[in-house]
């Protein structure tokens, strides 16, 4: 590879740098949209010099760590922190009183200090900061820290919170509406609710041929990213930071650092460092501020970094649901109505929870065409852990009960469950229970139909099966006299992007010049890279737009605009948008060169393969030549059509820019004896729009579908009296490479039409219909009603 | 980590007297436990003797089948032994089903029998326990006792012990080989383990300075049908929610001897020995063996969130004896 | 101390509290691998202590005297990427990457261990020729990969097995 020059100045200067610090990405791949060449960081990964925000390291520096709160609801009557601040070693001790600006973050809503004040409203809320010269000094001078706790009841139970009758309900037993002796305390001033989502469409009073009812629970599921929190905060010596750290949107915690620290964006640099998975956990802030506060307070680089059990206090989970369905429909199977109660435990404090009830409440019945709908989506504060974004936000939960709803349906007209899904299936024209008319494809028909045809895998039949493919494996299961096969499917939808009226947009800077006689070009976006390959499809993006090889990736930080975030499978509608519509103004002025050398008509010129070339394929001179000495950089901001706020009485409203389908069939051997489960194969198939990189597409695929499954048979963090009791990868399991089955794959591509290349949000659907699918399987082979999630031995066997 | 001295010792009886010395030593092998545990600040040794140099480390076949396990022979190395395999099949699968490939790999014989309960109160230094702070109280029954026992338990401690390879060793009426300040003696593991009763903090007979230099597994003639099967919450790399090592011998269609050990359900691998005696001189089928595990849990105190384990575990020890011995169900 | 680490012999001076994944990472810049859980819960610190796969973040570093440690910074040779690494990359057997060094050192553990003839826990009494999809599965879940490539991990792995 060549050297290129640098395509930006750094805002500031910095004159220290960490080790670990990203450089450009760059390599010798070729391919362009359509294709799926190696990634840029590949080659770093598998040698382990691609270093993530725990790796980074200055001599100098301290490192930072967490007082965080043991008691779920409490007041805090005093911190004394004389006897940690006297421990040798020790270089600062920081609490809220030290927070220099406002004392207040949050994504959607400024409702969490960043160190607790005067509350604390769930167990692990910071409280203090320590920086010491080694973690080890650091974490025992926090435990000197004193801190006077006046110790309330927690409120747990969402219902409750809202004072609505809970819900007294037992694993797969009907609820018992129990009305409160009392009304819960309010965990912040104005309330428990964050957000009542109301949908009201047609006549939820019409009358049906047959009726279902049922519960259903989703546990709290966590992102369970394997790079813990991590970051470096750096002095600049007059009063401002660069801030090197692994998250999902730099430019909204720019913002929020600027408010806590009372700083200018200007005086505060955000670097995208390695990024050790997201799904939505690092959407907001961890260690961002804190880290920044003791750098500006010592004078020093300060480092940060969680460890596996304050990882699971340090970002928010998925927020638990209790739902209340009830579907009618005629004989035929044709939906009449749906109704339902939807809540979603949102935690101590807001993070996402707005977004996630909007997600629940507005897609909360599924792709499915309904005359008559009534939802009502609670989002709501308790002394639970926060709750945010993750994967599918809002949608997960929904899905596990409307396609349980489904198949209790289809079993009570006796209808085949595919036949009554595609007969209410939504296509495009379809009018959701938002009011909004679907104007892109919408093949959620074809996407079961393929399903059904895909073929099953082989049956176990007694006598040949191999022992290694039972649940629990050779040596461990009943050797089939105890398993039971269930193939169930799931069908879902997701809002793409951000939606209900938020300017949601992404910036790119396209930089291009002539190096050693080829062009080569510079792609600057903030956004983040967390794994699902963005940089290779900007790197695809440049190729195909501007016809060069060599493409470089800038590392990302806040030199250049915002990004948007790395979350609701925005970043290749939105940033790839933005790169696009850089290069087509490269593009331009690239041709605007080329016409002071040549007389040819250049306005149906393209650039292909390095030159500038006639429609007909003439080349007429190369990118280089037209180029000349000359550094074409060009900056362009990409926004999605604008969406609107919803009624707040009747919930219409066109709320969402794009849906992405998809829909699995899980096919699950169950030992209804020993309670084992395997998963035999998860077959999806989803409508992409167009595969930018079909491999990259493919592995999103297969990882939402691995951590949909995750949450339907193993992950939950346990929550008792608003404590979490498993903080550890030994008590919070996740899917191994021994629970993830084979995953047969068709990707169709229906053209949106409003998006860039035609293209649809990939990551978050396949992580929302792959867990309803294998809990359905689960039911059928075993009949039971398997109404909560994950499902665990002792529901399969019994008490 | 609390900072501790390291000692590595040359020999057993330098060992044995380093331990016996220090108040608080701890040994250290494979270190897969007692590294994590010191992390967590759960261990908190002044010394840490280091007898992963003494060699102990053979395992030694003799003529009739019997074992003997050198305490430092890694998991792996054990589990893969060709001897193992075919003289006592519950062995290898009860270690092969534990953990994972690296922690095998490191992880001890010796080692693998002291594992401490993974109850997530005794985890977490800043809860009471009272195995970890004697008479600090138990959170368990009124909290999280989904993983606790069922058997054995007392109002003290309801831990459950987390080892596989133990549970298949209490079917094999293995013994421990043990080198003290006054000398050398053997254990059974019965022996070797002590119920909580009032005191918790006290998980084995082990003195200060005891160290176990060898597990010996004498010959079980029909431990070649025997199995482990183990029930988890996820397909591996997971602690037992429920398990059973068994041996059978049905000769002549009655059950001639039979051994039963369950795990997960109690302090200690949990020998069944009431189920054992109700089936010997049985036919083998499967109404029996339900009957003799049922007879054996009939004395279990279960908790509402581990009742689950009385009816599972009796699944499973009925699957695996079926299986061992073809009974139909 | 001394600790030898891909070969090389290095001189340093350590607390008995330190582990080895802690020297490799802070006192030798050896970053590769990884501290996921730093409980031996995840796999992602995965190397080589005398050419068996060990999680470094369950050993203390003063036990490693005139052990021979392996990681992933010594896993390429001069002719380029180890053919783990090189089908890793061809199989897209990682997104974030995070828990790819501890992948890597574990399949080439495992590899080793599978020559050996070592059976696993879903091996029959008969050891397979070749290994399997389900011989890969359960000898690699002591590896977690949340990004969940695995399916890319497996095939990766099944194609350097068929190769040697």
């Amino acid at each position: 590879m060549t050297t290129p020059t640098q395509a930006t100045t750094p805002a500031a200067a910095r004159t220290r740098t960490p080790i670990g610090a990203p450089g450009r990405l760059e390599n010798d791949a070729k391919g362009g949209v359509g294709t799926s060449p190696q990634r840029p960081d590949g080659a770093l990964k598998v040698t382990g010099e691609f270093a993530y925000s725990s790796d980074l390291w200055m001599d100098n520096m301290l490192w930072g760590v967490t007082l965080r709160s043991p008691h779920p609801f409490a007041r805090i009557r005093a911190v004394d922190i004389a006897a940690a601040l006297a421990t040798p070693g020790v270089v600062a001790v920081l609490t809220a009183a030290d927070v220099p600006g406002r004392n207040v973050f949050g994504l959607e809503l400024s409702d969490q200090p960043v160190l607790a004040d005067d509350v604390v409203r769930y167990q692990g809320e910071a409280v203090a900061l320590v920086a010491a010269d080694h973690p080890e000094i650091a974490r025992q001078a926090a435990k000197k820290i004193r801190v006077d706790y006046q110790v309330w009841e927690p409120i747990t139970d969402a219902r409750a919170a809202l004072g609505h009758p809970t819900w007294n309900r037992l694993h797969d037993h009907p609820a018992e509406d129990v009305e409160l002796s009392r009304s819960a305390a309010a965990i912040h001033p104005k309330g428990n609710l964050v957000r009542h989502l109301k949908i009201r469409k047609g006549d939820p009073d019409e009358a049906a041929d047959v009726v279902v009812r049922g519960e259903y629970s989703v546990g709290m599921q966590d992102q369970a990213f394997l790079g813990p929190e991590s970051g470096l905060a750096v002095p600049d010596g007059e009063g401002g930071v660069d801030l090197y750290v692994a998250t999902q949107w730099l430019h909204v915690d720019q913002r929020q650092i600027c408010t806590a620290l009372g700083l200018t964006p200007d005086q505060v640099r955000l670097t995208l460092a390695g990024v050790g998975g997201a799904f939505g956990g690092r959407e907001d802030l961890s260690m961002h501020v804190h880290g920044c506060m003791l750098a500006l307070h010592t004078g020093k680089p300060v480092k940060m970094v969680y460890n596996r059990e304050e990882s699971f206090f340090g970002h928010v989970h998925r927020h638990p649901a209790e739902m209340r369905y009830e579907h009618g429909a005629t004989r035929d199977g044709t939906l009449v109505f749906v109704n339902c109660d939807i809540y979603f435990d949102g935690g101590a404090y807001a993070s996402s929870t707005p977004a996630v009830v909007g997600n629940g409440g507005t897609m909360g019945i599924g792709p499915y065409v309904v005359p008559n709908v009534r939802i009502d989506a609670y989002g709501v504060y308790t002394n639970n852990p926060p709750c945010g974004a993750m994967r599918g936000f809002g949608s997960v939960q929904t899905a596990f009960a409307y396609e349980a709803q489904m198949d209790l349906l289809a079993a009570e007209l006796g209808m085949d469950p595919i036949d009554l899904r595609v007969r209410n299936a939504m296509a495009e024209g379809s009018v959701t229970p938002h009011g909004q008319t679907i104007d892109s494809p919408a093949p959620v028909a074809e996407l079961l139909q393929r399903l059904r045809e895909m073929p099953l895998p082989a049956e176990p039949d007694g006598a040949d099966i191999d022992l290694r493919s039972l649940p629990g494996g050779v040596a461990n299961s009943t050797h089939g006299e105890g398993v039971k096969r269930g193939v169930g499917y799931a069908v879902t939808y997701k809002n793409v992007a951000f939606s209900e009226g938020f300017d949601d947009y992404s910036t790119a800077r396209v930089q291009i010049e002539a190096h050693q006689g080829n062009p080569l070009v510079v792609v600057h976006t903030a956004a983040a890279e967390v794994g699902q390959g963005l940089v290779t499809i900007e790197q695809q993006i440049c190729r195909t737009e501007l016809g060069v090889e060599n493409v470089i990736v800038h590392p990302k930080n806040t030199d250049v605009g915002s990004g948007g975030s790395t979350s609701a499978s925005r970043q290749t509608y939105m940033t790839g948008g933005a790169v696009k519509l850089a290069c087509e103004a490269v593009r331009d002025r690239i041709l605007t060169l080329a016409r002071d050398r040549t007389d040819a008509p250049l306005d149906d010129a393209a650039l292909v393969d390095g030159n500038i070339v006639t429609p007909s394929g003439a080349v007429l001179m190369s990118i280089a030549d037209a180029i000349g000495e000359a550094v074409i950089e060009e900056t362009r901001e990409h926004h999605h059509r604008p969406t609107e706020e919803i009624d707040p009485e009747t919930g219409q409203g066109f709320a969402h820019v794009q849906y992405s389908f998809s829909a699995h069939r899980a096919v699950v051997d169950v030992d209804t004896e020993l309670g084992l489960l395997k998963v035999v194969e998860l077959a999806c198939v989803q409508d992409v729009g167009k595969a930018l990189n079909a491999d990259a597409v493919v592995g999103q695929i297969q990882g939402g579908s691995a951590q949909g499954m995750g949450l339907a048979i193993m992950e939950e963090i346990v929550v008792k009296d608003g404590k979490i009791r498993n903080p550890s990868f030994t008590d919070y399991l996740i899917p191994t490479i021994l629970d993830t089955p084979p995953m047969p794959i068709q990707v169709l591509e229906y053209a949106d039409p409003h998006a860039p290349y035609g293209l649809r949000g990939v990551g978050e659907a396949p992580t929302i219909s792959s867990g309803p699918a294998v809990a359905a399987a689960i039911r059928q082979a075993t009949g039971l009603p398997l109404t909560r999630v994950p499902i665990r031995p002792e529901h399969i066997t019994g008490t | 980590m609390k900072p501790f001295r390291y000692a590595r010792p040359g020999g057993v009886a330098e060992a044995v007297r380093s331990g016996a010395e220090q108040p608080g030593s701890r040994f250290l092998a494979g270190g897969t436990n007692l590294v994590d545990l010191m992390k967590l600040g759960v261990e908190r040794p002044d010394l840490v003797v280091d007898v992963g140099g003494l060699g102990l480390d053979e395992i030694v076949v003799d003529s009739g089948g019997g074992l003997r396990i050198g305490a430092n022979v890694r998991n792996s190395d054990l589990a893969v032994h060709p001897a193992v395999r075919r003289e006592l099949p519950m062995l290898s699968q009860a270690l092969l089903s534990g953990a994972s490939g690296q922690l095998r790999n490191q992880a001890t014989a010796a080692g693998n029998l002291l594992q401490r309960t993974r109850c997530v109160y005794f985890q977490d230094v800043s809860k009471p326990c009272n195995k970890r702070e004697p008479g600090s109280g138990c959170p368990a029954r009124q909290g999280d006792h989904r993983n606790l026992a069922v058997l054995g338990g007392s109002a003290a401690c309801i831990a459950t012990h987390p080892s596989d390879f133990a549970v298949a060793l209490a079917a094999a009426d293995a013994e421990v080989a043990v080198t003290g300040p006054a000398g050398e003696r053997t254990l059974r593991l019965d022996e070797l383990y002590l119920l909580p009763g009032e005191h918790p903090e006290r998980e084995t007979s082990l003195a200060p300075g005891d160290l176990i230099t060898a597990i010996v597994v004498p010959p079980l003639p029909f431990g070649t049908t025997s199995a482990y099967r183990k029930v988890r919450d996820r397909a591996s790399y997971a602690f037992a929610v429920a398990s059973v090592a068994a041996a059978i011998d049905v000769t002549d269609g009655v059950v001639r001897d039979v051994r039963i050990a369950l795990g997960a359900v109690a302090p200690k691998p949990w020998r069944a020995h009431r189920a054992e005696d109700a089936l010997r001189g049985l036919e083998p089928t499967a109404s029996a063996f339900r009957a003799a595990v049922e007879a054996e849990l009939s004395v279990a105190e279960p908790l509402p969130d581990n009742a689950f384990k009385l009816p599972l575990t009796a699944n499973v020890v009925v699957s695996v004896l079926s299986d061992l011995t073809g009974a139909s169900r | 101390m001394q600790l030898s680490v891909n070969g090389q012999s290095r001189d340093l001076e350590l607390d008995n509290r330190t582990t080895l994944l802690d020297a490799l990472r802070e006192h030798l810049g050896l970053i590769g691998s990884k501290k996921g859980c730093d409980h031996g819960q995840c796999g992602a610190c995965t190397v080589l202590l005398d050419g068996r796969r060990t999680n470094a973040c369950l050993v203390l570093a003063v036990t490693c005297a005139g052990r021979e440690v392996a990681t992933i910074e010594g896993l390429a040779g001069p002719d380029g990427l180890h053919p783990v690494q090189q089908a890793f990359v061809e199989h897209d057997g990682f997104q974030c990457g995070y828990c790819t060094p501890g992948q890597i050192m574990s399949a080439v553990g495992m590899l080793e261990e599978f020559e050996r003839g070592w059976p696993s826990a879903v091996t029959g009494e008969v050891q397979p020729a070749g290994l399997t999809a389900p011989e890969i599965r359960e000898r690699m879940s002591g590896n977690l990969c949340r990004c969940g490539a695995y399916v890319g991990i497996l095939a990766a792995l099944t194609d350097v097995a068929s190769r040697s």
